[in-house]
């Protein structure tokens, strides 16, 4: 067994750039994953230092979601033209499905969908891939008919082989996703390297900043005088908390909360969206109350989460997702606890399990027969 | 260096010691609304619902050296080692040249609660770490010891209010539905209220959960009572509660007014569980 030794006497900023140095030295082809958030905007910017050092060049990868703030669009294209000699734009601007968990009726958008460009939030640039670069060759993920957010990704990563794919994930951010990438190290000459994932065809996703926090990272972003999504400026001012200062996808399961703020931020994009897609406006106004997307609180038709339950499954319009939700669940245990976190899967139209679901006994029923038995 | 049991004029002693010992340019006192104390001391008072606002963090973060002192007082308001608040004060104190940590009792309820006020003196070093004997000499910890005492004053109770008593817990049983469970032990509670308010005394004081019978002489736990003598009409749920009443009431001996309904002494039973409990964690961190 490997016990990883964690060099304390070296700043984070240095190990990154140690990380950086290494993958270069040993991979011909490097793509970095941007967001236009924060973490990949930094791991970007020490990327493209090291390409320019080397006179080499380095994928920017961003894959479009169409539906994304315009503040974001801005930060990618300036990270696209901060070494243009050393960039190699990836920017990709296709049609594919991603969920919009702020309505049933339009549960899907198809990003770019073609027919539909006079609806689009705005134009494709034609410096960007605009159709897909693996053609018809096209695979769907295991259990999936359509091309989603991951599916796209997969399909990307397919195309090349023997590439290193850095990723801005940082353990502090999500302990449980660090976990899972980290439990099977990466063997490459020789060297044992904790921070990375193996992928299919010699690729590996790197992790570079993964022991950097958030204070590094805006430490960073000053020092090197980067710019940053206004965005961030936007939520500090609004005096949100530091765990929930961060730029999201706008319809998806996790990040529908955007919504709210969205018409004080960006009122041109709040008001393209509205045109785009069906159930903005209900979720900007409700994204927040506890009784509709949260599932916290029972609406009051229903006595129990299991009925609610019921009867979201039974009025589900889809009949094809349906039967996901209704073979996941069959795998889990009938109790409120978990029924409460299925309605939320449902409500949020989560049929990618992107929102699990914790399959346990309900911790109520053993402290309410505890009470029966000792008042 | 965590101060345990200290008063208020303990503490202006023990910061006026250290000031003169130490070279300070700043100070910083992160402390609750409820009990921010004035030390008579030039310092910047936080309260400890900012301590995680922007507006402080990345000000603090900047200004916060090798020549500042934190004090962090009465700050331990939740179980949970890993909280939001906690965690900025962590980056505050990681930062800060002097730290001294005042608290009247070492626990909420539970000994690895002590574990907060070690991870703030040892700068997070053992923060993964439980209660453990030997590990918490790592830390500087005066211990002053609040020696507290129960004393439970019986009160009979007539056949009619045990009946209503089965009858409401029947019913809050089989309706409790989704609600939360601590609901039954909470609300069946107030039925023994109705049967001890028979016997209070004009010239006494009580504090009791709410205000619900408007007698002046109860008191709250939500007041900040003065020190004075005070009998428990009836214990708080939440721990947190009857921790902060101790820390303004000041008060070392209890009578508690008890019926012979079960919850009453359930919770009874509970706080003398506590209660030993923290004399324990006393005879383990001294």
């Amino acid at each position: 067994m490997f016990i990883q030794k964690y060099n304390r006497d070296l700043n984070v900023l240095d190990a990154a750039k140690q990380r950086i140095s290494f993958i270069f030295d040993n991979y011909e082809n490097v793509i970095v994953s941007i967001s236009g958030g924060k973490d990949s905007s930094v791991l970007a910017h020490l990327a493209l230092l090291e390409a320019n050092k080397r006179n080499r060049k380095v994928g920017l990868f961003f894959l479009d979601e169409e539906v994304v703030y315009q503040s974001t669009v801005e930060q990618v294209e300036y990270l696209m033209s901060l070494y243009p000699a050393n960039t190699n734009r990836l920017w990709l601007q296709i049609e594919f499905d991603l969920t919009n968990a702020t309505s049933f009726e339009e549960s899907q958008l198809k990003c770019w969908e073609k027919g539909k460009h006079k609806k689009w939030m705005r134009s494709k640039n034609p410096k960007n891939i605009i159709n897909p670069p693996w053609g018809n060759d096209v695979i769907f993920r295991a259990g999936y008919k359509w091309l989603d957010f991951y599916g796209v990704i997969e399909n990307f990563e397919r195309m090349y082989n023997n590439t290193a794919f850095l990723v801005g994930l940082r353990a502090t951010e999500s302990p449980n996703r660090w976990r899972a990438v980290s439990k099977n190290p990466v063997y490459i000459n020789g060297e044992t390297v904790f921070y990375g994932t193996q992928k299919p065809q010699n690729n590996v996703s790197y992790y570079p900043l993964y022991d950097w926090n958030f204070h590094d990272v805006w430490k960073y972003i000053y020092d090197s005088n980067l710019k940053y999504s206004k965005i961030y400026d936007y939520l500090f001012k609004k005096g949100f908390g530091i765990n929930e200062i961060r730029i999201s996808s706008l319809i998806h399961e996790r990040s529908f909360k955007s919504l709210c703020e969205l018409p004080e931020f960006e009122p041109d994009t709040y008001n393209k969206l509205t045109e785009r897609i069906k159930g903005i406006q209900f979720a900007q106004e409700t994204g927040r109350n506890a009784k509709v997307f949260k599932a916290q609180k029972l609406p009051n038709n229903f006595k129990l989460w299991s009925q609610y339950r019921d009867f979201l499954l039974d009025t589900y319009p889809y009949q094809d997702k349906k039967e996901i939700f209704i073979k996941r669940f069959s795998k889990h245990r009938e109790n409120e606890f978990v029924a409460r976190q299925q309605v939320r899967q449902l409500v949020l139209n989560d049929y990618e399990n992107n929102v699990p679901v914790i399959n346990k006994e309900d911790p109520r029923i053993e402290l309410i027969n505890y009470y029966m038995e000792v008042l | 260096m965590i101060c345990i049991g200290n008063k208020l004029y303990d503490k202006i002693s023990v910061l006026n010691d250290y000031l003169s010992k130490n070279s300070i340019h700043k100070i910083y006192v992160f402390s609750p609304d409820k009990i921010m104390t004035d030390f008579k001391i030039d310092a910047e008072y936080i309260s400890y619902k900012n301590i995680i606002e922007y507006e402080y963090f990345y000000r603090l973060l900047q200004e916060i050296d090798q020549y500042s002192l934190l004090v962090v007082d009465e700050c331990m308001r939740t179980q949970n080692r890993n909280d939001l608040t906690y965690n900025c004060l962590r980056h505050y104190i990681n930062q800060a040249g002097h730290i001294i940590i005042f608290q009247y009792l070492p626990i909420i309820s539970d000994i690895n609660d002590f574990m907060i006020l070690f991870d703030f003196d040892t700068k997070s070093q053992w923060k993964r770490e439980k209660f453990d004997k030997e590990l918490i000499r790592q830390s500087c910890i005066k211990v002053n010891t609040i020696d507290l005492s129960f004393n439970q004053i019986n009160i009979d109770t007539p056949e009619n209010i045990i009946l209503k008593y089965e009858k409401e817990k029947s019913k809050l049983f089989s309706s409790i539905g989704l609600r939360d469970p601590d609901v039954i032990p909470r609300n069946l509670y107030l039925i023994t209220g109705s049967e001890k308010i028979k016997h209070i005394k004009d010239d006494y004081l009580y504090v009791a959960r709410n205000n619900r019978f408007k007698y002046n002489n109860i008191r709250t736990y939500r007041d900040v009572v003065k020190p004075d003598n005070y009998t428990i009409f009836e214990f708080p749920h939440n721990f947190i509660d009857f921790t902060d009443f101790l820390y303004s009431s000041q008060q070392l001996s209890f009578s508690i007014l008890c019926t012979n309904i079960k919850v009453d002494q359930w919770y009874t039973d509970r706080y003398y569980n506590w209660l030993n409990n923290l004399r324990d964690v006393y005879s383990k961190i001294q």
